[in-house]
């Protein structure tokens, strides 16, 4: 049995809690002072306050961290997605201190973590890689000179960027010129490091990523693909697994997800983790960065395979046995899709932060709803806007696109703007029906302008309803 | 009970409550030419137009924000505070809590519709402030650095 802070919040924190609890763990919760009540610690055997409010305080905050593990006698962190997830410096001040990182290794990290490094990883691997810079571009003159070179369009993207934050494309050398500095403004902020690559933009592509777990002693498994194409911003907002664009081409499927290990195996990887690759239509794929932690995504594999990720990663990280025994143990079981529930305006899509007022679900069967939500929980602009993930399983990929519509229908989140009726309106819509999409889907589709804004006074008659009978 | 449903763009919704009857199990809301039937069922509420076919509702607090379908609104009951609809178009309104991270012009200088004005960035993302018609800046509120709450004039332009 060990001790596990979990340095993190959120849906993620509930997901990490449950796990260690299942595993007969001690599963240990922070609070701030900023979210005194703080959803995920219903789930946490115990309680620690972290003093502060800003993330830097707090979540970003190595020294005080290493102060709780010192006061709790805490063995082990799991560090959940985004925050210190990714942070050598983290990993290593833990080893240092005798704390096991559930995680991978800090070797790994530190290959992984850069993106320029780790392209060079790939290539070492024989991994394919999109063409672009070989390390940090330092200043805007340089940068426009290699895109030049490369031939438009390109990306700029944040040296220790992820999850979609610090990236632009740019169709010109004047777009270089303009987006520089603010993806620099963005990646110091959001990372703390405002280094930059550029690389050659893949037109029409798929996002398509391999979930990896591997243990201490050198097995490296893959557990099959996701495809996450639909995306806004650069960041994803529903994601499936299996891909439906590689369909059945059992081919493609092994070639994506055994050059995934390769690159594992070369790091040297022993946790949780996804290698990103980016498929273009005549289905060749390059090699984008590799996640070396738990995805937000990672429910729609654990739906298919049967495999806790969550729970395997931490046996992982102690040296235990993980659930299955070999590659041919884990088989895809049906289709799951995820939607994230986002705390923003559904046709503008930017975030619009809340309260909570009200809150109600009536699932259909086979319906997982990974969040963090109650009743006057206030969505603050500290935080990232997905405030809960939906995830439908079934047979089929209509199946499970049938529960998903349902689950939609039956999730209602009141007192503030969320993105559920452009979910119901992607969804429900013929390209991606038929799975026909790409990473440019939200904007050549526009499914949020087919979001309903006629204001109905039916339904304002029901809140009229519902806020009379609170009060009786 | 008249109820005032305001949306961002402060346009308002009036919803009049004529009529409350309440019986054993049901309680029904008389609105001006429709009757909604509201009824508690393990905790949870529910609502029908013909007692037939039930739906939940949320159940949430008076006088807060509500949502429906793209929108929220903000709720009055029983009346409208004043005051609450100043701005015009050339009004530089914060639409949500942020930080000034770039001021791109400065008092008295002419902008035309659409120029970016300043960047605000909240939940980690940069959002360009744009004009919202051509004129001259003035009353140059903000500086870099800055934290803003929701509501707050950054700028006004006085159109030409």
């Amino acid at each position: 049995m060990k001790r596990v802070l979990i340095a993190n919040r959120g849906e993620i924190a509930i997901r990490v809690a449950k796990a260690l609890n299942e595993l007969g763990h001690v599963s240990v919760g922070i609070w701030t002072d900023n979210e005194p009540e703080a959803a995920h610690l219903e789930y946490c055997k115990e309680w620690v306050h972290l003093q502060g409010s800003s993330n830097r305080e707090t979540y970003l905050n190595v020294p005080k961290i290493l102060e709780l593990i010192k006061k709790y006698k805490i063995d082990a962190v799991h560090p959940g997605y985004g925050f210190l997830s990714e942070n050598a410096e983290f990993s290593r001040t833990l080893e240092k201190n005798g704390v096991t990182f559930i995680g991978p290794n800090t070797k790994a990290i530190e290959a992984m973590g850069d993106k320029a490094i780790s392209k060079q990883w790939a290539e070492k691997a024989g991994v394919p890689v999109v063409p672009g810079s070989t390390g940090e571009v330092p200043t805007v003159a340089e940068a426009i000179k290699l895109c030049n070179s490369i031939g438009y369009p390109v990306l700029l993207k944040a040296v220790a960027g992820g999850g979609g934050k610090g990236m632009r494309p740019c169709y010109s050398e004047a777009d270089v010129k303009i987006n520089f500095e603010a993806v620099q403004r963005e990646a110091l902020s959001s990372f703390g490091n405002a280094g930059l690559l550029v690389e050659k933009y893949v037109q029409n592509p798929h996002h398509i990523e391999v979930q990896i777990l591997a243990d201490k002693k050198g097995n490296v498994y893959h557990l099959f693909e996701r495809e996450c194409s639909i995306q806004r911003r650069h960041q994803k907002i529903i994601e499936e697994a299996p891909s439906p664009f590689i369909g059945n081409d059992e081919a493609l499927r092994k070639n994506i997800c055994e050059t995934a290990v390769k690159l594992a195996q070369a790091v040297g990887y022993d946790s949780a983790g996804t290698v990103e690759f980016i498929m273009g239509d005549d289905r060749k794929f390059y090699f984008l960065e590799m996640n070396t932690r738990i995805q937000v995504e990672h429910p729609i594999t654990e739906e298919i395979t049967g495999v806790d990720l969550v729970a395997n990663m931490i046996k992982s990280a102690f040296g235990d046995a993980l659930d299955f025994k070999s590659q041919s143990d884990i088989t895809i079981k049906g289709h799951a899709i995820e939607c994230r529930i986002c705390a923003e305006d559904p046709i503008s899509m930017l975030p619009a932060p809340g309260k909570i007022a009200g809150f109600e679900t009536t699932f259909p069967q086979g319906i997982r709803f990974d969040h963090c939500l109650y009743q006057n929980f206030e969505i603050t602009a500290d935080f990232d806007p997905m405030i809960g993930k939906l995830i439908a399983r079934g047979l089929t990929r209509e199946v499970a696109i049938r529960k998903t519509l349902n689950a939609l229908d039956g999730l209602l989140i009141d007192g503030l703007k969320t993105n559920i009726p452009l979910l119901k309106v992607i969804v429900a819509e013929e390209a991606f029906r038929g799975g026909h999409y790409t990473t440019h889907y939200i904007a050549s589709v526009k499914p949020q302008e087919k979001v309903s804004v006629t204001e109905s006074e039916v339904k304002l008659m029901e809140k009229v309803a519902s806020m009379e009978m609170g009060a009786l | 009970m008249r109820y005032y449903f305001v949306d961002q763009d402060r346009n308002d919704t009036v919803i009049d409550l004529n009529r409350v009857v309440k019986t054993e199990n049901i309680v029904s809301f008389q609105f001006k030419d429709r009757t909604l039937h509201t009824r508690k069922l393990a905790g949870k509420l529910f609502g029908s137009w013909d007692q037939v076919s039930w739906f939940k509702l949320t159940q949430i607090p008076a006088g807060e924000s509500v949502s429906s379908h793209a929108t929220t609104y903000k709720v009055y009951r029983g009346f409208k505070p004043s005051g609450l609809f100043a701005g015009g178009a050339g009004a530089l309104i914060t639409q949500m809590p942020g930080k000034v991270v770039k001021v791109m012009v400065s008092e008295g200088d002419k902008v035309e519709k659409g120029q970016t004005v300043l960047i605000l960035e909240a939940m980690k993302m940069e959002n360009e402030i744009k004009a919202g018609v051509s004129g001259v800046i003035k009353n140059f509120a903000v500086k870099v650095g800055q934290a803003l709450e929701s509501g707050v004039l950054m700028a006004e332009i006085e159109e030409e």
